[in-house]
């Protein structure tokens, strides 16, 4: 997909006349293509807290089975233990994240210790750029890994754009989390009335730009114009029809959740919003400073979940929080601490498994740095929240994220695969939407469980070895979406005819016991 | 364009090029200012004009009353937001004061290089000192230049060197040292920064003098081996090893930034390596390497022209400029809260890289906010019961071609885009601006002197500066 329709769909002409027309203006129907429905997800929404400057996570989570260790390396900035929150009697919290305590207790609360990667870098703005790219240390990329997960999701973008936003940031600069090769996928505010009353008068239009870098700058800007002009609408609607009732700390993170839980209550379904809580970077100063954020964190954190709670939305919603890095184990001479590696991260909400995942930081046996060394690649906990929670597929997360990584037992399995209500009862191969299609498209099928009744445990272990390929008419294979093993579930895969002429295809889902076979038509 | 020409001077100093320098090396200009430079020769133009040196502005003052010198403690504190305030309006000043100089977009380029922030530091005299240095560099030498930001007061501030001693060294400013001011990624290694750290320890600052000093007893004396050379070095020595060592590097890490700045946010790396070899060759003297780019081919190129996107303090001054707008400190001041709204907060860049800039400037809410303010320019914004407001007909009619008898809506359009806007418009776009203009007359009847030709001026340059274009330089 290498040219961008999106402008030519969102259907302001503006043709020699030049009609400029404004989203307060117009009904959706005025819009060129009615717009696909943003249901190809499975009604899951992730927000990210970004933890920005690289939180110290030694005294984030305090390991108390190693007490005078970790107050021999800190003895201005430690945190007391008869102050720390205990979780269990080896490891305890930031006494600012007492909240957290009572989420863990709830069993919504899912802490995994000592998150990194391989040779990890120390500076903000690389690795940072890691975190939101999902690259290895040495790999650079220019797409986010929850822009690439969304492309996946919303095959048809942009030609046809989804009704909601695929993403929302609550933050002022554009992340990396949401660039892709198409674009920013993301739509960025701080007040969705504001936002609305701001956008109505923005004109946007499809003359084509030059084939030049400035002409690229120019569709850039047009795209911008778009996006707020195609949502500004629609989050305004969910924004007025949600009624958290919460109270929120009133700066920080706290308006940002209120926003989301606002537009979540109102029932948009984009299925990713970026918050951020900026100032962790403590070379100086870090006990007062980690103190104010982390009280933060946790009041604007479970105001959040008892709204979502309340609204009877809890299944569908996860928080997980990251940042950059660790910070050393060492404290500095200006009562704060330099860069460092890897750190804790939460992830919360109903559907989490709760507990703690891996034993506490090894302050005897610190990298070479003085820093802590990784347990769990961060790509696992991408790795699981995009199949549990987001109910993809193997093969569709090696996409997402390059490389195969193990789960971690962070989420209850996702309701669309595991939960045995919905577990299909046969198989299926479902005609691909959209078709015609160009250039991708998206098929569905079903694995049914083999024991139905009563749900055995150990259901997840009934696997079918399955294959999906593509022929072209005369049966020439094109393509083998899926070949390998797979649980009782629904399976979605994206096919992308760009390389190919327009025609009729085939596509054959085989099991051991199965085979179904459908066509389609690409039309270029 | 073949990459031998890249640095050659450009044969043609023409219109267009001179909007190009203009646009890039200024806060907005108007059609005299094209005039006056295409009236001096290239290399007059760009180097007695844009890289004079000048003397040094007086220091700002607050209603009056001198504060740059106040030592910083609790009895002046209290009234730091007010000299921070007229700190910004006499930059804003200068930016849009400084004639026809490359001066006040080199100490923008400083300090969003050196960053710091003034959140974090919260002292203006502080902060006077650091652009007070930047502009004494604006031509000149990038090695002192960072020797004399390692012990900058704000710098020291900043980024906890006055924390840092030889007991337990603070990695803060070494890290950023070679990641962000000198080095870039990938030319160190985690114990340079280790060791250098250790090598930058000592320095304080005195907040009664405002200076900083040097205390022995807190610096590291022993042997230190950065980027392989080993001594008992000094902060000074740091800055000298990491440009003699790694001098290509630095170099480029240097131009590639300036190419950022000038040119386009994507760097064209063989453009960066021969600007790099030139300014190797001048020992990162500045002066002749801003020349060489001003004038070169493909700065001037057509990939290049119209590629910036305006930083909102570009976007927000030129519009004084452009239309010769009378400014005072509650203008600059309503400039200075629409830029913070604008994601550009003067003198607090978001983090120590700085603002990103080009497409980073941009967000769904920024782009509607810039159109919102132009808008409300033409209409007339309120400030203390005065209005500032585009003259509309004056502006209109310093084109020849609103001047009876030879007006036409046609020659119009070309006059006031080729002003106002640099990237080059599509026909499409020149019938759109032509119809906004009319807005039903017939173009034979068009005339600024015509019943109504205030409102429909007012449209029109609504319209104008609504296009996306209008945000490109």
């Amino acid at each position: 997909m290498k040219r961008r329709d999106f402008l030519k769909n969102v259907g302001m002409i503006t043709g020699a006349g030049a009609v400029s027309l404004s989203i307060g203006g117009i009904p959706m129907k005025a819009f060129a293509k009615p717009f696909m429905n943003i249901q190809s997800t499975n009604g899951k929404i992730l927000i990210l807290i970004q933890l920005k400057g690289g939180n110290d996570g030694i005294n984030t989570v305090i390991p108390l089975d190693q007490y005078s260790a970790y107050a021999n390396y800190r003895p201005t900035i430690k945190i007391l233990d008869t102050s720390v929150v205990k979780l269990t009697d080896a490891t305890g919290l930031h006494p600012a994240l007492q909240q957290f305590q009572t989420l863990y207790s709830e069993g919504k609360l899912t802490l995994v210790q000592n998150v990194g990667y391989a040779s990890p870098n120390r500076s903000h703005f690389r690795a940072t750029d890691i975190w939101l790219s999902a690259s290895d240390s040495n790999q650079y990329l220019y797409d986010g890994w929850v822009a690439r997960y969304l492309l996946k999701t919303f095959p048809t973008f942009p030609g046809t754009p989804p009704t909601h936003p695929m993403g929302i940031q609550l933050i002022s600069v554009p992340s990396g989390l949401f660039d892709s090769n198409d674009g920013g996928l993301a739509v960025n505010f701080n007040d969705p009335n504001a936002f609305y009353t701001l956008v109505n008068g923005l004109t946007a239009d499809n003359d084509p730009s030059p084939a030049t870098i400035a002409g690229d700058e120019l569709k850039f800007l047009k795209e911008v114009a778009a996006l707020s002009m195609q949502y500004a609408g629609v989050i305004k609607e969910k924004a007025d029809k949600g009624n958290p009732t919460s109270t929120y700390p009133t700066s920080r993170l706290g308006p940002q959740l209120k926003i989301v839980a606002d537009l979540i209550l109102g029932g948009l379904e984009t299925p990713v919003y970026l918050t951020q809580l900026d100032g962790f970077d403590t070379h100086s100063n870090q006990l007062t400073t980690q103190q104010t954020l982390f009280q933060n964190l946790a009041d604007s954190v479970v105001a959040f979940q008892r709204d979502i709670e309340k609204a009877g939305l809890a299944d569908k919603v996860v928080i997980m929080t990251f940042s950059e890095f660790g910070r050393r184990v060492k404290e500095n001479a200006s009562v704060g601490t330099d860069h460092g590696a890897a750190l804790p991260l939460f992830v919360i909400g109903k559907s989490v498994q709760g507990g703690i995942i891996g034993a506490n930081a090894n302050l005897s046996s610190l990298d070479g740095n003085g820093d802590i060394k990784f347990a769990y690649d961060y790509r696992q906990i991408y790795t699981s929240i995009l199949k549990d929670h987001f109910g993809m597929t193997t093969v569709e997360v090696k996409d997402i994220l390059l490389k195969d990584f193990t789960t971690l037992p962070i989420l209850k399995p996702t309701t669309d695969i595991h939960d045995y209500d919905s577990v299909p009862t046969e198989f299926s191969l479902a005609q691909n939407y959209p078709n015609p299609f160009n250039p991708a498209t998206t098929i569905q099928y079903t694995i049914p469980a083999r024991v139905k009744e009563p749900v055995p445990s150990s259901f997840r272990d009934e696997t079918a070895n399955v294959t999906l390929k593509v022929y072209d008419v005369l049966g020439n294979e094109i393509a083998t979406l899926v070949d390998q093993s797979q649980h009782a579930g629904k399976y979605q895969v994206r096919f992308d005819g760009s390389r190919l002429a327009s025609g009729t295809y085939i596509y054959t889902l085989r099991t051991n016991s199965y085979t179904q076979t459908k066509k389609m038509l690409l039309v270029k | 364009m073949d990459k031998s020409s890249y640095l050659k001077k450009i044969s043609a100093w023409d219109s267009d090029a001179a909007r190009h320098v203009l646009s890039r090396a200024l806060y907005g200009y108007s059609r005299t200012d094209i005039e006056f430079a295409l009236s001096k020769s290239l290399d007059d133009f760009i180097d007695n004009f844009l890289l004079k040196d000048l003397p040094e502005p007086t220091s700002p003052t607050y209603n009056g009353a001198e504060w740059v010198s106040l030592e910083n403690n609790s009895t002046n504190s209290p009234n730091y937001s007010n000299y921070r305030y007229s700190l910004i309006w006499w930059w804003e000043t200068l930016m849009l004061q400084q004639g026809y100089s490359l001066r006040e977009k080199m100490v923008w380029f400083y300090a969003n290089h050196f960053v710091t922030e003034y959140n974090t530091v919260q002292v203006p005299q502080y902060y006077y000192l650091s652009n007070k240095l930047f502009r004494q560099y604006a031509f000149g030498n990038l090695i002192e230049l960072t020797k004399k930001v390692t012990i900058d007061p704000a710098m020291l501030v900043y980024l906890n060197g006055k924390d840092n001693k030889n007991t337990a060294p603070n990695e803060n400013y070494s890290r950023e040292l070679m990641e962000l001011f000198t080095l870039g990624i990938g030319n160190y290694s985690e114990e340079d920064i280790k060791q250098a750290a250790k090598a930058l320890t000592g320095w304080r600052v005195n907040s009664s003098t405002l200076s900083p000093y040097f205390t022995s007893s807190r610096w590291d004396s022993g042997l230190k081996t950065i980027l392989g050379k080993t001594g008992n070095w000094n902060a000074d020595d740091v800055v000298n090893i990491i440009f003699s060592e790694k001098a290509v590097a630095a170099s480029e890490y240097l131009c590639r930034k300036l190419y950022k700045e000038f040119a386009y946010y994507q760097p064209n790396e063989e453009y960066v390596k021969q600007l790099a070899e030139l300014m190797r060759a001048n020992n990162f003297n500045l002066k002749p390497v801003l020349s060489t780019m001003l004038k070169s081919q493909y700065f001037h190129s057509v990939d290049i022209r119209g590629a910036k996107i305006k930083s909102p303090i570009e976007f927000l001054l030129s519009l004084v400029r452009f239309f010769n707008l009378t400014y005072d400190n509650d203008l600059l001041n309503q400039i200075r809260t629409k830029s913070r709204e604008l994601q550009q907060e003067i003198l607090n860049p978001p983090d120590v890289r700085g603002w990103e800039g080009q497409r980073k400037w941009m967000n769904t809410t920024v782009y509607p906010t810039r159109n919102k303010f132009t808008d409300s320019l033409v209409s007339g914004i309120k400030i203390n019961g005065k209005t500032y407001k585009v003259d509309v007909l004056t502006f209109a009619r310093t084109f020849p071609s609103a001047i009876p008898p030879n007006e036409n809506a046609v020659q119009f359009i070309e006059e006031v885009t080729l002003v106002l806007i640099q990237f080059p418009l599509s026909q499409a776009r020149k019938d759109f601006l032509l119809a906004s203009l009319l807005d039903g007359t017939a173009v034979q009847n068009w005339s600024t002197y015509a019943t109504g030709a205030s409102t429909r001026l007012e449209k029109f340059f609504k319209a104008l500066m609504r296009l996306p274009e209008f945000q490109l330089s």
